[in-house]
């Protein structure tokens, strides 16, 4: 990821970087607006260019307006996407899928190395007040949210009460779920040190888990409410268990590896990350192990019982500077703003009410915790942002049951495209404005240097 | 074989690559050339163990164009500089003349023998005959690396070997820029070849210029890949969209970095070491692509370029034995060490493949594939015994024993 611009830049720099921008949106427009009948396999290199230049010059020039630069990659992607200029495709957004991979790969290990104990110890209370009240509270309330404006919803109409009952628990834990690679991304372009920062972390990561375990309870509850017949099974929690156990198991054997390795090679990083990226996912997939948590507990790992996580952390850096803007703005790219736009009044108040409950929630759970103020005020900040996990879960529901299970998904794509949008901007403000980004410029890079035309 | 497997196979060549990036390592292991990964690919693959199937080959065609056109920007930001000293403005002149030339009398007799021993139309002919000449053009540089690192070589000989060789890369990329744009399913249907080969150029200056503005007055590595990876990915996208030639579109793009970039040299230091890890990958790929299963009269061809260039590159040695003063005496010796090739030639041989399969792409691949193992048998031995002759490095001195006095490039 990018850093955050720490040199000050010049209005020449700024000019320069704007002209590359055009012409970077130049170059791939004229070239498709030349040759608009030819889609050669290469799409995909083309894509990954454009979206990592452009991305990486929006960032830097939305930077002046104060928005983070996850942002710019993101708004990139929506212009150079299929909706605008249609410059990258569905299907070249599509083939992308493999960047997807390894940058998750790569937050999950960045994240889990990134957590230490010590610091778990110190926002341990708070934690666990937190992940309580916000599972709680934001899932009975956003569905209630959710029974109450489903008479707006096309997908509900006509369904029984008990079924709308279902319907709204689901959507319930898909308002809980957040997103671990907005967190890593503003973190890692700020460098935020502080308790919003250690908390913020701490949290998205551990929700990751009870998500997945909330989605098993609630896909066991509401089956019986919609399906109307059936009764609740436990199976579905035994092979969660399995899961859950085995991803840590393989985590922690994967994280040793890495921790050898880093400690008596400690060379080609760079190589290493990328087999792990590629090569173990598509394997974790293969033998049922959850990816995100495995390489979580790697990170940990490697952080924690050994000495190599600033080793470890500072290759992911390294790659993540490249990974990250093509996973973000293949994200803006992907996001359906035609669905957006027919969705948007119901989307804009199911995203108000989750909002508004996690403030709440947040407050509440602070209060308890007996968290400092800066916490208190600011704890809710991070916690907005959706991504690819939400739409995980979506896939999952809408597979689970098909005869709504398409319309769940386009509405949860509509909401999480704003969560995703508004998400990462209100996070940058709060660790502004809580004062952990201010640590001093040498610790804070820019993604670009100034150009070579300004003094 | 699996996809991901394969992936992880070619990283794996990959990591070895960058370990023998190292300087210290070179002078120990492997060939030139890394002709040793040409043929495992050529065993993996489809003509003999079947490891690597086509359908796997076909998979692989982007990270081949991708890893071609990395290596023509490499070959691109370091083309100006050895090491650190400037290549002298006439070693470049001769370097792209003795490339020409070479490129000429191979194009002319292939051209002559497919006209009247071949069976293919008068399009292919020319398209035969031009890419067998381009690819039999470049001399790899990192053959006289080889030698100077592993013998420490020192002298004015080992400087025009390594200029001339440095320098054939020009000829060859803007020669296929040109076939490209002539072959027949070119875009941009308006354009004439000229102008083709123009906006092939013209993209990748605009993007290297582009790539140098952003680079700025601060030179910070980490930040920089992003730049060098997005220009380079772009250009060899929109050139290969085209239907025109990614490497010559990276080629350009790198060059100009070199020329208006004031950070050409870190921006060299922070490519060449990639070169290698992407190399080992993209000959296994090429050695997989090579069909040998070809009509006689193209195998007959294909022996008959390599010959010809053989004694053109031999004929260039003796020329310059009489007209220049350092290579006075060991003409022969240094014509046969110009024999060398490998990353480019390949590339460009790949790259042709890709943009036009069929059966002469075949023939060009194996011309190149021949030059490479024969220049690897050939090019270093003949080397070598020219800088003994000239003494510029001891007859009996090791690889252990002796120094390297060019600065390793890694």
């Amino acid at each position: 990821m990018s850093g955050h611009g720490g040199t000050k830049k010049t209005t020449g720099t700024r000019a320069i970087q704007a002209a590359a921008l055009l012409v970077t949106f130049g170059v791939l427009y004229g070239v498709t607006r030349l040759t608009p009948e030819l889609e050669t396999h290469l799409g995909t290199v083309t894509a990954v260019g454009f979206l990592l230049l452009a991305g990486t010059l929006m960032s830097e020039l939305l930077e002046t307006i104060g928005l983070p630069h996850l942002s710019g990659y993101l708004l990139a992607g929506i212009i150079g996407g299929p909706h605008i200029l249609h410059l990258v495709d569905h299907h070249t957004v599509t083939e992308l899928s493999p960047v997807n991979t390894l940058a998750l790969s790569l937050i999950a290990l960045a994240g889990g190395a990134e957590l230490r104990i010590d610091t778990l110890r110190s926002v341990a209370r708070g934690l666990a007040w937190a992940t309580l009240v916000q599972s709680t509270f934001v899932l009975v309330c956003v569905a209630g949210v959710f029974l109450a404006v489903s008479r707006f919803i096309p997908f509900t109409q006509g369904l029984e009460l008990k079924s709308l009952i279902g319907v709204s628990l689901l959507w319930g834990v898909l308002a809980v779920s957040r997103s671990p690679s907005a967190c890593m991304g503003i973190l890692a372009q700020t460098r935020a040190k502080g308790p919003v920062a250690t908390f913020s972390l701490a949290f998205i990561m551990l929700s990751d888990v009870v998500v997945v375990i909330l989605l098993a309870t609630m896909l066991m509850l509401a089956r019986p409410l919609i399906t109307g017949s059936g009764g609740i099974s436990l199976e579905d929690f035994s092979v969660l268990g399995h899961e859950l156990l085995g991803s840590i198991a393989v985590g922690v054997t994967l994280g040793l590896g890495l921790a050898v390795y880093l400690r008596l090679v400690g060379h080609q990083l760079l190589l290493v990350l990328l087999a792990i990226g590629f090569g173990l996912s598509d394997t974790f997939a293969y033998i049922h192990v959850d990816s995100l948590l495995a390489f979580l507990a790697a990170g940990f790992v490697v952080t924690n019982l050994s000495d190599q996580g600033p080793k470890l952390l500072h290759s992911i850096e390294q790659t993540g500077s490249v990974v990250f803007v093509v996973f973000f703005a293949t994200a803006g790219a992907h996001l359906d703003l035609p669905l957006l736009r027919k969705l948007w009044p119901v989307a804009v108040a199911l995203c108000a009410s989750r909002a508004l409950f996690t403030v709440f929630a947040s407050r509440i759970s602070g209060r308890l915790a007996e968290d400092p103020p800066v916490l208190l005020r600011w704890g809710w900040s991070s916690l907005v942002s959706q991504a690819g996990l939400a739409l995980g879960l979506s896939v999952v529901i809408a597979k689970a049951f098909p005869t709504f299970g398409e319309g769940f998904r386009a509405l949860a794509i509509a909401a999480v495209a704003l969560n995703e949008m508004i998400g990462p901007i209100l996070f940058k403000f709060a660790l502004d404005r809580a004062g952990e980004t201010d640590h001093g410029a040498p610790e804070i890079r820019p993604s670009l240097p100034p150009a070579a035309a300004t003094k | 074989m699996n996809a991901i497997a394969f992936l992880l196979g070619l990283l794996v060549l990959s990591y070895l690559g960058s370990i023998l990036v190292g300087g210290r390592t070179i002078r120990g292991f492997g060939l030139a050339s890394g002709a040793e990964y040409l043929v495992l690919g050529f065993v993996l693959g489809p003509q003999v163990l079947s490891v690597v199937g086509h359908s796997l080959v076909e998979a692989f065609q982007p990270v081949v164009v991708v890893g071609v056109s990395w290596l023509g920007l490499v070959l691109g930001v370091s083309y100006l500089r050895v090491a650190e000293r400037r290549v002298p403005v006439p070693h470049i002149a001769l370097g792209i003349a003795l490339s020409a030339l070479v490129s000429g009398c191979v194009s002319a007799t292939v051209f002559f023998g497919a006209t009247y021993f071949s069976p293919l139309p008068r399009i292919e002919v020319i398209a035969f005959a031009a890419t067998a000449g381009i690819v039999c053009s470049e001399t790899t540089r990192h053959s006289v690396r080889w030698i100077v690192e592993r013998y420490g070589a020192k002298g004015p000989l080992a400087d025009l070997a390594a200029d001339t060789a440095r320098a054939s890369a020009l000829f060859p990329a803007l020669a296929l820029a040109v076939v490209c744009a002539w072959l027949p399913g070119a875009a941009l249907p308006t354009f004439s070849v000229i102008e083709r080969v123009l906006v092939s150029i013209g993209l990748g200056m605009v993007l290297g210029g582009t790539a140098a503005l952003l680079l700025g007055r601060e030179f910070r590595r980490d930040e920089s890949w992003g730049i060098l990876l997005g220009t380079s990915l772009l250009g060899t996208g929109a050139a290969t969209r085209l239907n025109l030639s990614p490497i010559s579109t990276t080629f350009a793009m790198g060059l100009t970095l070199a020329l208006v970039s004031r950070h050409s040299v870190d921006i060299k230091a922070m490519v060449t070491p990639t070169e290698k890890p992407v190399l080992l990958p993209v000959l296994l790929l090429a050695g997989a692509y090579v069909n040998v299963k070809l009509p006689m009269p193209l195998l007959v061809l294909v022996a008959t370029a390599v010959v010809v260039k053989i004694l053109a590159r031999v004929f260039c040695g003796a020329l310059l034995s009489v007209t220049t003063k350092s290579v006075r005496g060991v003409g022969l010796e240094f014509g046969g060490s110009m024999l060398s090739c490998g990353a480019l030639g390949l590339a460009i041989a790949l790259s042709f493949a890709l943009r036009h399969p069929g059966v002469v792409a075949d023939t060009v691949l194996l011309v190149a594939s021949v030059g490479v193992l024969l220049g690897e048998w050939l090019g270093p031995a003949s080397l070598r015994r020219a800088l003994a002759r000239t003494g510029e490095i001891k007859p009996e001195a090791s690889a252990e024993d002796s120094q390297p006095t060019l600065p390793s490039e890694a």
